[in-house]
Order: structure tokens, then C-alpha cells, then sequence
């Protein structure tokens, strides 16, 4: 394996055993979205498909590569062409699609998966939150591509799994349907001439007299010059919103209990130290509760399936709290390695196994990585809802993202193959295969040999160029670890 | 600039601030209320910046004991979270945006049994209000003490001045110094100033349903449309708003731009729908508007309307007013 090869910087696991059909690990590594089937780790599909059409599998280092040699198209407004991209779409031309998608980004950061055969993803430079079907075979095809207003830092599905939800870095929160129905028809507002809100009634002084005697000249000029910017044009509500940066959002169902029935919440994150609780959509506009205790961002909210009164979090501080969500209340506060103002948890995964020969008790384990650590923090979730510490497993690089796969008894990690361990900028020389597997073993987690593992890391994902620059580099790092961005730094202006 | 020598403006005003300050710290000088033009500010803050703001970790952290000294607890057992003397009551009224305070001024004798806070984010404007409240407690506590005893001369600065020349307040020589010399209910003992910044932190302050009023006087019009998003007013702050406002508190709102009160009626109510359609749900299902016939009688409106710094700028100008307020109703039912 020469070279370096993008990390998986995404991976779920798709079980479809109840269908009747194999399961499917979709999983991102730069560009490309990749799905392989679960029990042989054989790769089933790339999307975008290489343009080189003949290009199998094995020589997907040539394809893929150059194209990401050129330096990404980042769309900051949103153009007409994204319009025209959703016109085409709509016909569903996948052909077409998937040429028309290549080269507008870098990297998916956020993926998410839908009734086990779609696929929800945001690619990142464009905004754009695509759906694709995931049909049996495992092939991967475009549905349809909206663009969102901002970029996003969250990406969930509501408990039906119908719609999607997404929080974004203006703090707020849209939901709007996997699959569009029907035509969409932009309600449209009767065109109204520019009008300035000032009146000579409310501004006095000279400068803002002056300015608005400009301002009416202006729209004098400028009858039908109001050339609307085109924003979400599908669909869409706006359900929350916080005055700041959104880093997390999740949906949750408590199950019904003597006091009340089943109720939906959604809970959010921002970069200003808060958790917000706020019913499920409908009624999302309904705020329950916050929860305070962080006094730095919270980047990172789990609520474990198997335990949904409990909610755990992490972020810029260096700790993570354990609390009943749902009263506000505290129940434990978990130090972590590192001083405070520089530990920042990248994220915390649950993972639940049924009981297998080697453990007799069924497994409530959560893990949790920090930015730039290769080090995986392990813990289980004890009866009285508080974790406990168990070991920390050592890997051969930063840990990334973590999936569990119950039906193995094992959890996949995927490891940073281009920085050094415990590094977020120096680079190695050669890549290192992306994804390691453990399973539990008389309580402790072991390295596991997975023959799906060994296959999937020996076709790798696609390759860097060979030369890469330090600006391309920077950038790469900065996709891959942005969290310390959150951070408040001491300058403000008054 | 920083380097440049100071001007002769920022000069006069650094000297007049501190000695407000050093005023405040004495204990025996009589307060001069705080003039104005030493604390102009410009009338714009950012509030997606950071700033440099402090504020509580949660409402049960809050300490409210040296805002309100009067009505702090006497058991002293009785503490918060963060380790300060609680309160005998709730914080219940929020001023959200109170500039100079004439809000809080003005309705402190109306309500004198409810605390009430005006929160700004401006420094200086804060600094301001907060000299401003200081100086009329003592003030009331000097006519009250004078009242109580009207032969004797006040007890603490009767060593120092005879009466009638400083301690009776000098002839008012401009705006903030006239009518404060009657005794009012409550003796501004009722109210404060807090610097925040409510459109990221007001939960921080207040719980589930904490308050009964809150104030949105004269808010910071953004008249650039690329500029709304930092408006005082929308749905999405509208939940928040929902969140510390009981069932049945007051939402009011008071404008003199006729087009941010359209605005301010468009994110609080729902507009005409097409036949047959339920309106999308929204914060708006939190809020109905209060009848005209309703606010004549609430003495609030009258302050809000006539005695707000703003409002009488207003008035001078000959300006319009625009008013609404709006009701919060229950929590809707969760769905089955």
C-alpha cells in the first residue's frame, strides 16, 4: 500500500438481517462514499462512481486522486446552477447526477441512514444534503441533492425516519422530507417594491437623514431590480434556532412510563455551553428544558439506546457530564485526560451487545475519543446510570469515528492514516490500513481478526497525490479537525 | 489611536466616571445622579460576537444578592449554587435591551413589590443606569430619613453638611435630576441592571416559567434587511422567549417603526391562511395578542409609552408608537 490514503472520516453500520438481506458498512473516506458488504468486506460501490469508467476497484488510485488535485470549488452563495442541479434531479437522471456532483467537494463529513436502504449525506464545500438509494446489491445511486443556506454541523432523521434534521452554523434547526413529494412551489411573494423601513420619523441626525434620502433615490432607480436570492428552494421548516453556533443535534424517543406516554425530543448544542430540550416535531418550538454544567462548547451529545434517560456529554471541556436530560439534574461528572483548555471530545459512541459465549451479560459499553488523541477511551454504563472507566485501548492513530456491529460482537474504529498519532497537522510518510476492529473478551477489548476488516483495509480507499502541498495539507487537516475552532479565545470587541 | 494622545472629550469623561465611582464607594458623600452625556455609547452591539460578558452557569447559580439588598433573605443558611444569599422572592420582570433605564425607573413605583432587571449590552449605557439606581436609593433613603425625622438633620451627613445647601438635592440643572424629589413606593429598591447579552443567554438567568413581564422597548430596528437576523424579535427567539415566561405573562413590545412592528405582529401571530389550512405549527401557537380594550387599563403601557428614554425622543420628534403585547398561553397537549 504506497502512498497516503484519505481516513474513513464516517462509518455506519446498516443491518438488514430482518429483510432478509446482508448487512452493509457505508463508510466515507475523502470524497467518496463507499458501501461494502458487512460479512466479507467486499466493496460493493463508490459514489460518485470514478470517472474513469473502467477503473476497477483495485486501480482506484489513479482516478479519484487527480481529481481532487484540483483545488475544490467552494460555493459560498447559492447559485443558480445548484438550481438547475435539483431540476435534474428531480427528473431522475442518475447517470447524469452523479457526473454533474463530482469535484464540488472535498469531503462528507455527516452521514446518516434511512429504513436501511437510503443513504443521507452532506457533502461538504456545496451544502448540499443528498439522498441515495441503497439498493440490495449495495449500489449506491443519487435521489436528490438540496442545498442548505449554511454549512452543516449536524445531521439526524426524526424518529420515523421520514424526514430529515439538520442544525447548522447559524444555530438552526430544518426539517424537511427524505424524499421530496412532489413538485415544489415556492410560495411566491407579490413583488413589492423596495421601500426603506426608516422614516423621517425615526432617524434624525444629518449622516442617517442623508443616507436615507439616498436609499429612497435608490429604490426609485431600482423598480424591479431585486434580483431574489434563491434559499432552499424545496420544502422545508425551520423548527429551532439558537444565536449561535450549532455543534450537535439528536433525536430521541423515551419509551412510555407510568407518568407519561411515548414522547419524541430533539436536543441541541451549541458553541455557547448550552443543551437545549426541546420537544420532537411537531412541537419542536416547545422548550423543555436546558441542561447547564459545560462551561466551554459542547460538541459532542450521546443518549444510549439502550438507557434513553440518560444523556452524556463532552466537548471543550475536560470532563464529560452524565445527566438525566430530561430533569436538568447532574448525575455525574467524568474527568478526562488532558488539563483543561485542551482536551476536546471528538465524540462518544454506545454500543449495546447481546450476550455471546465469552460474556454472559449483555454489553452497555461507551467510548469516547478526544480531538487528535489515538487513544479510545472505554467505559460501560452501570445500573445506576453512572460510567465507569474501564481501560483505554492504544491505536495506531487518531481515532476518528467508531461503529458497533452487535450481530459480530465487535466495534470497527477508524483511524487517522494521514497525521501522526496524537498529532492533528504532522503527516506520516506512508499510510497505515484505516480501520481496526475490536471485540469483547472476558471483559476487556481485544484486537479482533476480522477477515471483513483485512479485506476492506487492503483495498484501501482512494489515494492522495503523491506530491501534496502544505496549503492542500492545512486544509485537509482543518476539515478533519475543526473543533478546536470552537474554543472562545481572550480577544472580544466591546 | 491607542497611542495617540487621549482626547480631551474621553478625558473629561474617564475623570467624571470615576468620580462617580469613587462617590459610589464613600460611604458618608451624598450621590449626585450620573449625567448622561458622560455615558453615550454607540447605539449598536453585535450580539453574535463574544464579547467579554459574564454570566451565570445556570439561573441556580445566579447570585441576585447584592442587586437586590433589600429583599435578601435573612436566613442566612438559605444559599444558591454559587454560594450567594437568596432572595426572599423571584426576579420577575425583564427590561430585555434597557438602555438609559427609564423603564425600569418608571415602573419601579408602579410594581414596588416585584424585582425587575434591565438587561443591555452596552458597557457604558449599563454603567450609567446602574450609578443611576444607586443614586436614587440613596436618595430615598436621605428624603425617608429626613421625613422621619423632619427637625433633626439627617443622622449621616449631618456632621459634614448642614442641611439645605447639598444634601436636598441641588436645583435640577437638567433631565435625569428632575422628579426624584417625592418618596416612591419601594425606593428603587426593586430594581437592577445586568450587562448580558439576552439573545444567547437569557436562560442562564431565568428558569421554566420564571417570569411575568417582559419588556421589548424600542429594540434595535436592524433596518438593512441583511441585518434582520440580529433582530430582538423572531420565532426562533420567540420560544425562548415562551420558555421563561409563565402561562399567562406578557410579552410587550413597543416600536415607533411602523414596518418592525408589522414584523413583530408577523412573528408572534399567525398570518391569514389559505382556506382550509391549519396554520404550520410554530412559537407562534405560544402567543395571542392582548386587546387594546386590556392594555388601557395596564398602567405598564403607560410608562412603556410615555416615560422610556426612547419614547420621549419619540415624542419630541413627533414620531409615531407602536405597541403590542402579547399574551403567553399554556403549553399545546403533546401529541398521542
Amino acid at each position: 500500500m504506497a502512498g497516503l490514503q484519505h481516513p474513513f472520516q464516517c462509518l455506519r453500520y446498516v443491518n438488514r438481517q430482518s429483510a432478509g438481506q446482508s448487512d452493509i458498512l457505508i463508510a466515507t473516506a475523502g470524497r467518496d462514499l463507499y458501501s461494502y458488504d458487512a460479512s466479507s468486506g467486499q466493496r460493493l460501490d463508490v459514489w460518485p462512481q470514478p470517472v474513469d469508467a473502467n477503473a476497477e476497484d483495485k486501480s482506484s488510485d489513479a482516478a479519484p486522486a487527480s481529481e481532487s488535485q484540483a483545488p475544490p470549488e467552494k460555493r459560498r452563495k447559492l447559485s443558480s446552477t445548484s438550481e438547475e442541479q435539483k431540476d435534474a434531479k428531480s427528473e431522475s437522471k442518475p447517470k447524469d447526477s452523479n457526473k454533474e456532483a463530482s469535484n464540488s467537494w472535498t469531503n462528507i463529513p455527516l452521514v446518516t441512514v434511512a429504513h436501511g436502504k437510503y443513504v443521507v449525506i452532506m457533502t461538504s464545500e456545496d451544502k448540499c444534503v443528498r439522498v441515495l438509494s441503497l439498493d440490495n446489491e449495495g449500489k449506491l445511486q443519487q435521489l436528490s441533492a438540496r442545498t442548505m443556506p449554511k454549512k452543516l454541523s449536524a445531521l439526524t432523521l426524526t424518529p420515523d425516519e421520514n424526514n430529515i434534521l439538520t442544525g447548522d452554523k447559524f444555530g438552526d434547526v430544518y426539517t424537511f422530507q427524505l424524499i421530496p413529494s412532489g413538485e415544489y412551489v415556492k410560495v411566491q411573494a407579490p413583488a413589492k417594491s423596495y421601500e426603506p423601513s426608516a422614516t423621517n420619523l425615526t432617524v434624525h441626525t444629518k449622516r442617517n437623514l442623508e443616507s436615507l434620502e439616498q436609499q429612497m433615490r435608490q429604490a426609485a432607480l431600482s423598480k424591479t431590480n431585486q434580483a431574489e436570492r434563491v434559499v432552499l428552494n424545496f420544502e422545508h421548516q425551520l423548527i429551532i434556532g439558537h444565536v449561535s453556533l450549532l455543534t450537535e443535534l439528536i433525536s430521541v424517543t423515551r419509551p412510555a412510563d407510568n407518568t407519561a406516554g411515548k414522547r419524541n425530543y430533539i436536543l441541541t448544542a451549541d458553541r455557547d455551553e448550552h443543551i437545549r430540550v426541546s420537544r420532537g416535531v411537531p412541537q419542536a418550538h416547545v422548550i423543555e428544558q436546558f441542561c447547564f454544567g459545560h462551561t466551554s462548547f459542547v460538541s459532542s451529545l450521546c443518549v444510549p439506546s439502550f438507557e434513553p434517560k440518560v444523556l452524556i456529554s463532552g466537548g471543550g471541556d475536560n470532563y464529560l457530564l452524565v445527566w438525566d436530560w430530561l430533569e436538568n439534574q447532574i448525575l455525574q461528572k467524568v474527568q478526562l485526560p488532558g488539563s483543561e483548555g485542551e482536551t476536546t471530545v471528538r465524540g462518544i459512541w454506545d454500543v449495546s451487545l447481546a450476550p455471546t459465549a465469552d460474556n454472559a451479560e449483555p454489553v452497555k459499553a461507551i467510548f469516547v475519543a478526544l480531538e487528535g488523541s489515538s487513544q479510545l477511551l472505554c467505559y460501560t454504563l452501570e445500573s445506576d446510570n453512572t460510567i465507569t472507566h474501564h481501560h483505554t485501548l492504544q491505536l495506531s492513530g487518531n481515532v476518528l469515528e467508531l461503529v458497533g456491529i452487535d450481530s459480530r460482537g465487535s466495534i470497527l474504529v477508524a483511524v487517522d492514516t494521514l497525521r501522526q498519532s496524537d498529532s492533528t497537522s504532522a503527516w506520516k510518510s506512508s499510510s497505515q490500513p484505516p480501520l481496526e476492529s475490536f471485540r469483547l473478551s472476558s471483559g476487556k477489548w481485544i484486537p479482533a481478526d476480522d477477515s471483513m476488516v483485512i479485506k476492506i483495509n487492503s483495498e484501501g480507499t482512494s489515494s492522495l497525490p503523491t506530491a501534496i502541498e502544505q496549503k492542500e495539507q492545512k486544509e485537509l487537516n482543518d476539515s478533519m479537525y475543526n473543533l478546536g475552532n470552537l474554543r472562545k479565545r481572550g480577544d472580544y470587541d466591546e | 489611536m491607542a497611542t495617540q494622545k487621549i482626547p480631551a472629550k474621553r478625558m473629561k469623561r474617564e475623570e467624571y466616571r470615576r468620580n462617580v465611582q469613587a462617590q459610589q464607594e464613600s460611604t458618608d458623600a451624598v450621590i449626585k445622579m450620573p449625567q448622561k452625556k458622560f455615558f453615550r455609547q454607540r447605539a449598536h452591539a453585535n450580539p453574535f460576537s463574544d464579547h467579554r460578558l459574564e454570566y451565570p452557569l445556570s439561573p441556580a447559580h445566579m447570585d441576585w444578592s447584592s442587586h437586590y439588598p433589600a429583599f435578601v433573605d435573612p436566613d442566612t443558611s438559605k444559599t444558591n449554587l454559587s454560594g450567594g444569599r437568596k432572595l426572599t422572592k423571584e426576579v420577575e420582570v425583564v427590561d430585555i435591551g434597557c438602555g438609559f433605564g427609564g423603564l425600569m425607573v418608571g415602573l419601579a413605583p408602579v410594581l414596588p413589590d416585584t424585582l425587575m432587571v434591565g438587561m443591555e449590552i452596552r458597557t457604558s449605557v449599563l454603567e450609567y443606569l446602574s450609578s443611576r439606581i444607586h443614586a436614587l436609593r440613596s436618595q430615598q433613603q436621605r428624603l425617608k430619613n429626613k421625613a422621619a425625622n423632619p427637625s433633626s438633620t439627617e443622622p449621616q451627613d449631618a456632621s459634614t453638611q448642614p442641611e439645605g445647601t447639598e444634601s436636598t438635592a441641588p436645583a435640577p440643572s437638567n433631565d435625569d435630576e428632575i422628579g426624584t424629589e417625592k418618596i416612591f413606593p419601594g425606593n428603587f429598591e426593586n430594581i437592577t441592571a445586568i450587562r448580558s447579552n439576552t439573545m444567547k443567554f437569557l436562560p442562564n438567568f431565568f428558569g421554566h416559567h420564571q417570569l411575568s413581564k417582559i419588556f421589548i422597548c424600542f429594540p434595535d430596528p436592524h433596518f438593512k434587511a441583511r441585518k434582520h437576523k440580529a433582530r430582538i424579535v423572531s420565532e426562533s427567539l420567540n420560544s425562548e422567549y415562551a420558555y421563561v415566561l409563565r402561562p399567562g405573562g406578557l410579552l410587550y413590545t413597543i416600536t415607533d417603526v411602523e414596518e418592525y412592528h408589522h414584523w413583530v405582529l408577523r412573528h408572534f401571530l399567525h398570518g391569514e391562511q389559505p382556506e382550509g389550512a391549519a396554520p404550520a405549527p410554530s412559537s407562534k401557537d405560544l402567543f395571542e395578542r392582548v386587546s387594546e380594550e386590556e392594555l388601557a387599563l395596564d398602567p405598564c403601557v403607560r410608562v412603556m409609552k410615555y416615560e422610556t428614554e426612547e419614547s420621549k425622543k419619540v415624542t419630541r420628534n413627533k414620531g409615531n408608537k407602536y405597541v403590542a403585547v402579547f399574551r403567553r398561553k399554556a403549553d399545546p397537549e403533546w401529541p398521542a
